[in-house]
């Protein structure tokens, strides 16, 4: 009986500890300034103007240097046992999720304006964008590469860190290898800013920014300054918030009675089953607690990319 | 007469005999002195260490500055010196070189895993197997009464810092998760 007991301690511990022990998912995506300097984009009207968007499909498919760094990058965080996620698999998933949508487009399609980097990486589930850009420059006979690989947390598209710099002059070095030089000399720095930025997010949670609205003339009747048994909609949110974050940290820097703006919104990193929060999760559970009695308001809860959210009450 | 003529050369011989035994002792305590000093001297950063050009994947190049009053001294320093500065000290960068920061920057973690770094750093210690001196680049310069000698070192980085890390002395980018 003894043994059985501890043997289900020792089983419930590892379940626990399992649970703690998700990493960060991290992807290597070609920056918009590199994309579009090199004629990898498609250009879209928006609301009157043209908007340049990267095409990260072209770019792998006629790049072989974004490839070669993507897989010297992948090969190097492997080593540190931290494989990075494929854009290539996530492009193709997100071309798939694209079709699926269209055939839906009435109850999704006008819902999700997402950047194409909000839609990778919220197809990925990507915690940490690394955005890589290099240029070459010629110094006569000599040429050297400038690179930048730049950490953003796809929840708030917050800078974590940079590593850059413009490698020696050199008048027989392939272009190739000189990016795989930059890229091996410039890893360590990288990583550490890293590792600051992990430790950070164990600490004191995941940063996320949730926009609370209210429909005009909704059919609940209600707006933020509504009261219930004496205290305003809006103090009710922002007690729900202090229990639910990480250490009761967010700011309010906006509130009236149709609008309330939450930054800075620090949510656990996992659930307690083990599954990773974002945004539109942790804004769900708020729209769940403001459903429920003594409340009783719908809403309708909005996704832009992995940290931000958009609650609308007052109506589905 | 005859007594004196044998007794003088035997003086001789024994005084030159104790004088060579004495020679035979100072030598290698004043080595040993030079060597501790440059243990000393490793321990208070009295080194040089700068980026010594692009190294291949795992590893660092450097170019460490070793001063001792010995140049053999100071060239058998440079290993351990490339080594104690990759983990302690770390490096500025220019000229297509990166800087790097040092592998413990924990303040204080020198003096908590004193036992741990003692050994690593004892005189043909494990501090060896992460760094040889590359072949024709060591060059020594007269400083006042001692040598500064400068050597390109190639630093094995990325199994130093498993070792690091299996000893509990850094943090490895998965840890905690």
């Amino acid at each position: 009986m003894k043994r059985y007991f501890l043997t289900l301690a020792l089983a419930l511990v590892a379940l626990i500890a399992s649970a703690q022990i998700k990493k960060p998912e991290l992807m290597v995506i070609p920056s918009d300034v590199w994309c579009i300097s090199n004629g990898y984009y498609t250009e879209v009207e928006n609301l009157g103007t043209t908007v340049k968007v990267p095409n990260y499909k072209q770019a792998l498919q006629e790049n072989m240097g974004l490839k070669l760094a993507i897989a010297k990058l992948n090969d190097l965080m492997a080593e540190r046992q931290f494989p990075l996620q494929s854009l290539e698999q996530t492009v193709k998933n997100l071309e798939q999720r694209r079709m699926e949508d269209n055939l839906t487009t009435s109850k999704a399609g006008n819902e999700l304006a997402e950047s194409p980097l909000d839609e990778v990486a919220r197809t990925a589930k990507c915690d940490i964008i690394l955005e890589l850009s290099w240029e070459v420059k010629d110094f006569g006979p000599k040429h050297s590469i400038s690179y930048i690989l730049e950490a953003r947390d796809a929840y708030t598209a917050k800078s974590i860190g940079a590593a850059s710099g413009t490698g020696a002059q050199s008048f027989s070095a392939d272009v190739d290898v000189l990016l795989e030089e930059a890229i091996v000399a410039n890893m360590d720095n990288f990583v550490n800013r890293l590792m600051d930025h992990f430790q950070e997010m164990q600490t004191i949670g995941r940063e996320i920014s949730l926009d609370i609205k209210v429909f005009a003339d909704n059919a609940a009747g209600v707006d933020l300054e509504t009261e219930f048994d004496g205290e305003e909609l809006v103090d009710i949110i922002n007690n729900w918030l202090q229990v639910n974050t990480v250490q009761g940290r967010f700011s309010m820097p906006y509130a009236s009675e149709n609008i309330a703006n939450f930054t800075q919104v620090r949510i656990p990193v996992y659930d307690e089953r083990g599954r990773a929060i974002d945004a539109n999760g942790f804004a769900k559970s708020l729209a769940k607690y403001l459903k429920k009695e003594p409340y009783n308001i719908p809403s309708k809860v909005l996704v832009k990319g992995l940290g931000r959210a958009v609650i609308i009450l007052g109506e589905k | 007469m005859w007594r004196n003529n044998i007794v003088k050369p035997y003086m001789f011989m024994k005084k030159f005999l104790l004088s060579l035994l004495v020679v035979a002792l100072c030598v290698p305590a004043s080595a040993g002195l030079r060597q501790k000093q440059a243990n000393k001297d490793t321990e208070n950063f009295r080194y040089e260490i700068e980026c010594g050009g692009n190294a291949i994947q795992g590893t660092y190049l450097v170019k460490v500055w070793t001063y001792s009053k010995k140049a053999s001294v100071a060239e058998n320093q440079c290993r351990k010196n490339a080594v104690h500065g990759v983990i302690f000290k770390g490096y500025g960068g220019g000229q297509g070189c990166v800087s790097q920061r040092p592998m413990v920057n924990t303040p204080g973690a020198e003096t908590q895993f004193k036992e741990y770094f003692d050994s690593f750093f004892a005189d043909g210690g494990e501090f060896q197997k992460y760094a040889s001196i590359i072949g024709g680049t060591t060059e020594s310069v007269k400083v006042g009464r001692e040598y500064k000698v400068g050597c390109t070192v190639s630093v094995r980085k990325d199994d130093l810092r498993k070792a690091l890390e299996a000893a509990g002395i850094v943090r490895g980018l998965n840890s905690g998760f």
